[in-house]
């Protein structure tokens, strides 16, 4: 029975090779795509799942109240984690940690190596197995814990443990010693680091000096709670302590107008459960903890299945429509309703499991430019698990039963008389067809309208004046063993004098994301008049506004004619407003209880943060004993290529050991635009892939409704009518469906891109001509797929078509 | 006894008129008999066939298969019923395109569950008594119009049906390959398998021990 089913299945999917190829390629191209979309959702949404006790650890933040508000911070002061675990019940065990790049010097090589420094209970609240050396501690004082890879890099093949290396720490080169090899860190980790130190060997500036300091806060802090402590208790215990540690700035917020929050506290600390911790941003008032790209990502997976799925339903039946008489046939010769659907159903899972298969192996072909281009590290061997495999395996099950089960429930149905007679109440199953392609469409129109306004957003992020001029300034880090002032004026040296470089200067931040992929932000609060202002900080160094464009609206720059400018600062237009003096040249204010400053100028306000983010209050100080990790040289507008090249050769030059690492500052915007753009890919190929496929559907549609119709358009032109109204005729009935997807889909696609646009401060403009574009386009490549086969049929010749039947 | 038609009323709907495609068929069918239905063009021929056959339902009257009433039963038993003991041949051969003359033969003995070496055997016989072991490879469309029917007769036969229906079994045929058929019949009904049949042809229906004749829908005395 079963072979015979086979084999006449096999044979039907022969006979309408074409169906069956326009079906396979459809599925298949959808099953490729919707693994590779799945696969990389799934391994964002399993980060930091690896370690054993995911559900005990938490990180530690705090609210606190302001006169704006609330605000939230991750970062605590040194003897924070200490003193809660003495003090507050339920902390099991817990770690400060702290990330950083130290150039790790061994023999003759000299490296720079992300690093992070812990306390020993890191090792046992995270899962990261030492594989060699010592496993009770691998970070002792003065000693590193190194991965695989980073031992390596630093070793080679020489065995690292006991080995000596140093690091440049307090302006001394300190030897350090290896303790233990730690397995590489898997993908999946948002907990990043080629070596791992102890918390207390940080330099003095971070660590020691800060020892006792509760108003210093420079880290963050993970804790396991103890068995039986619930968050919300723990939280609540924890408010005496805050009161206690705290209280210079509690009454100082206070004193400021901050209001309490609803239990009346002025700072509360909370748990963050550890797996939250890649999808969370500190940046906002409220905790977000943000899985949606990941979500919609394996929506539009699910969109892409669903969309080859229909196209399959729909074939099915209208091919169905051809079969009825094979249908009565067998009915007469005894086909139960169950051996009949499991005939058809059998077929379609054939076609399934080829698509499938072919599906797999083109997802896994396509695997190495699905990482470049997504930037990432997913593969499917990261995901696999039972329960994952379980799940595919039911979910394409399930897919299989549904697409292939509805025709084959259909056609098992008929009457065994009217299959006989070839009858078919055609109404009803063009009712479920057109409202499938409706649905088809309408996700493509979204799709299509999704890609619109994300490309419109990032261009016009790319595009917008910043404040600042992003096309003719290279910035590159001051990073080398030589002190960063001494570089910077061999630099100035080295290139002044040249036609091609207009000016130079240097800051402690970046603009964007440069390539070694640095950025920071350094914010204070001071009072000033008896309430508390704040502020973003940048040290500059001299002709900063100039080198960058920065309009001058008041006053002056630094200048190296006055001694005093190192007690100066230039504030932005809303750091003056922050101020609300009138004059915003004659404010002075007084910092670290004694040192006098005063405003010298004021500046344009520019965006020096990204654009979801309106621009903030920042002031520029001089100060000459603050390192300055950027540069920055403005060049000449022509030949950009050239004065790159230029200023790479000055840094080879003077420090041929250091990878020059400059970018122009319009490539680190792009830079912080990542994953808009990841967005925007993924997006347009969903959406050029569902608009494809839904005409794959089309297509096949238009092609069984023209042979359907043979007869009466040969009648029709006999009886005189022209190509054109045929074609017409034959091509306005799925015009109507294209048009009543979009009437439907476009509130939706207007409410959800609008909505997203709020996450931008700084957005396109949305008009209804992207959705009217979106509508348009998928129209226009509705009524070419189908004109193809309509046409053709419209110009064949009458007789002939009337022989056939 | 093998089948018996009590007062079979059947009708359509049509504009809120009744329209009687059968009324008041009586027939009572002897195993062992070849009956001939005859009557013109929409006389309601196919509808008392596909009746008897229980492909079609009716609205009124009784209808009692080997002592079992049709009319009362399940659809799934009433084509448990048909599976077992009804054979059909029609005008328009309906042979399934899809599959070898073997494998049409072999269809009917696939859904009543036959084991493989009997269906083996089975076919064989059927193919080697037909005279058609040459064609059991090839497809109906390479066969002609009297070789499709044959095929047709022998998947009709291949279940061991007690009773044949034939609908215009001869309608796409030329005299001489209907005289085959006919023939073939007549040793069919000679070797005990009841058979009704559907003709237009006086000389097909003289193969018949009677002739029932329809008019409208109704039986035709006269
Ligand atoms: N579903 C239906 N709705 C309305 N009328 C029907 C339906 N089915 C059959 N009829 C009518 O019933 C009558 C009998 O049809 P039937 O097919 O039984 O005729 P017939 O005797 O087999 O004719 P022929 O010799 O041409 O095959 C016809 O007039 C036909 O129009
Ligand atoms: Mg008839």
């Amino acid at each position: 029975m079963i072979r015979n089913y086979f084999k006449i299945a096999l044979r039907n999917l022969w006979k309408d090779r074409t169906f069956t190829a326009l079906n396979v390629i459809g599925l298949t191209a959808a099953f490729g795509v919707a693994f590779l979309l799945s696969m990389y959702a799934l391994f964002e949404l399993s980060f930091d799942q690896f370690h054993k006790n995911v559900d005990s650890i938490y990180q530690v933040y705090t609210t606190e109240q302001i006169p704006k508000g609330v605000e939230l911070s991750e970062a605590n002061p040194i003897p924070f984690a200490g003193a809660l675990r003495d003090e507050v019940p339920g902390v099991h065990k817990i770690t400060r940690y702290v990330t950083g790049g130290p150039l790790i010097t061994y023999k003759d090589k000299t490296l720079r190596v992300g690093s992070a420094w812990a306390d020993p209970e890191f090792f046992e609240i995270f899962s990261f197995p030492v594989l060699e050396g010592n496993t009770n501690n691998p970070i002792e004082r003065s000693t590193v814990a190194l991965t695989e890879d980073t031992a390596k890099l630093i070793f080679g093949n020489e065995n690292p443990i006991g080995k000596l290396i140093s690091i440049k720490r307090d302006g001394e080169v300190v030897p350090v010693t290896v303790a233990a090899i730690l397995k590489n860190l898997p993908e999946a980790s948002s907990l990043r680091f080629g070596a791992i130190f102890n918390f207390m060997d940080l330099p003095n500036s971070f660590y020691k000096d800060k020892k006792d300091r509760w108003d210093a806060h420079n880290h963050p802090v993970y804790m396991q709670l103890a068995a039986g402590t619930s968050i919300e208790s723990f939280e609540k215990a924890t408010r005496p302590f805050s009161t206690l540690h705290f209280a210079d700035e509690i009454a100082t917020a206070k004193r400021d107008g901050a209001k309490p929050n609803a239990e009346g506290q002025f700072r509360q600390i909370h748990l963050l459960p550890f797996g939250n911790v890649s999808f969370t941003n500190f940046d906002t008032a409220e905790l977000i903890v943000n899985k949606s790209l990941q979500y919609v990502i394996l929506g539009i997976a699910l969109l892409i299945l669903f969309i080859a799925s229909v196209n399959f339903i729909n074939m099915s039946i209208a091919k169905g429509a051809q079969r009825l008489r094979e249908i009565g046939m067998r009915k007469t010769l005894g086909a139960g309703k169950a051996q009949l659907f499991f005939q058809f159903w059998g077929e379609s899972v054939l076609v399934f499991v080829i698509s499938v298969a072919l599906g797999a192996l083109l997802s896994f072909s396509m695997l190495d430019m699905f990482q470049t281009l997504f930037r990432t590290n997913a593969s499917f061997g990261l995901i696999v698990s039972p329960v994952l495999i379980f799940g595919a395996v039911v979910s394409l099950l399930l897919i299989t039963f549904i697409a292939g089960g509805y025709p084959a429930v259909l056609m098992s149905k008929l009457g065994t008389l009217k299959a006989l007679k070839g009858k078919l109440e055609v109404s009803g199953r063009n009712r479920v067809r057109n409202v499938l392609i409706v649905v088809q469409f309408g996700i493509a129109i979204l799709l299509i309208s999704g890609t619109l306004v994300l490309r419109g957003q990032l261009d016009y992020m790319r595009n917008k004046d910043l404040g600042f001029n992003k096309e003719q300034v290279i910035a590159f880090p001051l990073s080398s063993k030589k002190d960063h002032a001494q570089l910077m004026q061999l630099m100035r040296d080295e290139l002044s004098g040249h036609p091609n470089i207009i000016s130079m200067s240097a800051s402690d931040n970046i603009l964007g994301l440069g390539r070694d992929g640095s950025s920071s932000t350094s914010v204070m609060g001071f009072d000033y008049k008896g309430r508390e202002v704040s502020t973003n900080l940048l040290f500059v160094d001299y002709d900063y506004p100039e080198t960058l464009d920065i309009t001058l609206v008041k006053g002056r720059s630094f200048d190296r004619r006055y001694a005093s400018d190192s007690l100066s600062i230039v504030i932005n237009e809303s750091m003056a407003r922050e101020f609300g003096e009138k004059d915003p040249l004659s404010i002075r204010f007084t910092l670290d209880d004694s040192i006098q400053y005063a405003v010298i100028g004021v500046v344009k306000d520019f965006n020096f943060q990204t654009m979801d983010k309106s621009i903030e209050p920042i002031s520029f100080f001089m100060n000459s004993d603050k390192p300055l990790y950027q540069a920055y040289v403005k060049v000449a507008p022509g030949n950009l290529t050239q004065s790159y090249d230029i200023v790479k050769t000055a840094w080879n030059k003077i420090e041929p050991d250091a990878e020059f690492l400059g970018s122009f500052l319009d490539e680190n915007i792009d830079r912080t635009l990542q994953k808009e753009r990841m967005m925007t890919t993924m997006i347009s190929s969903a959406s050029i892939l569902a608009i494809l496929l839904s005409c794959i559907g089309l297509f096949a549609i238009s092609l069984l409704v023209v042979s359907q119709r043979q007869k009466e358009i040969g009648i029709r032109k006999v009886v005189g009518a022209s190509v054109s109204t045929i074609t017409i005729l034959l091509t306005k009935d799925f015009l109507k469906l294209v048009g009543i997807a979009f009437l439907i889909t476009t509130p939706v696609a207007w409410y959800t891109t609008s909505q997203w646009l709020q996450n931008y401060v700084y957005r396109m403009d949305l008009t209804i001509w992207v959705f009217l574009a979106a509508g348009a386009i998928a129209l226009v490549i509705a009524v070419l797929t189908i004109s193809f086969r309509t046409i053709q049929a419209a110009l064949k010749n009458p007789v002939e078509s009337l022989k056939t039947e | 006894m093998l089948l018996e038609l009590h007062n079979i009323f059947k009708w359509v709907t049509q504009g809120g008129k009744r329209i009687f495609l059968l009324s008041d068929i009586n027939l009572q069918v002897e195993e062992g008999e070849f009956i001939s239905i005859m009557g013109p063009s929409g006389s309601g021929k196919s509808t008392l066939l596909n009746v008897i056959g229980m492909l079609d339902g009716f609205q009124e009257g009784e209808y009692n298969f080997l002592g079992e009433s049709v009319h009362a039963m399940k659809e799934k038993n009433r084509s448990k019923l048909y599976k077992e003991y009804i054979g059909f041949v029609f005008q328009a051969y309906h042979l399934i395109d899809e599959l070898t003359v073997y494998e049409n033969i072999e269809t009917p003995l696939l859904y009543k569950n036959i084991k493989s070496s009997e269906r083996k055997a089975l076919v064989a016989d059927m193919l080697d008594r037909f005279n058609i072991v040459g064609k059991k490879d090839l497809f109906p469309s390479q066969l002609s119009g009297g070789q499709q029917q044959l095929v047709g007769v022998a998947r009709a036969l291949i279940a061991k049906p007690k009773l044949i229906l034939a609908d215009e079994p001869t309608g796409n045929l030329n005299s001489k390959q209907s005289e085959e058929i006919m023939q073939l019949f007549k040793e069919l009904n000679q070797e005990g398998v009841t058979i009704i049949q559907a003709t237009h042809s006086e000389t097909n229906a003289a193969y018949g021990s009677r002739v029932l004749h329809l008019l409208d829908g109704r039986r035709d005395h006269k």
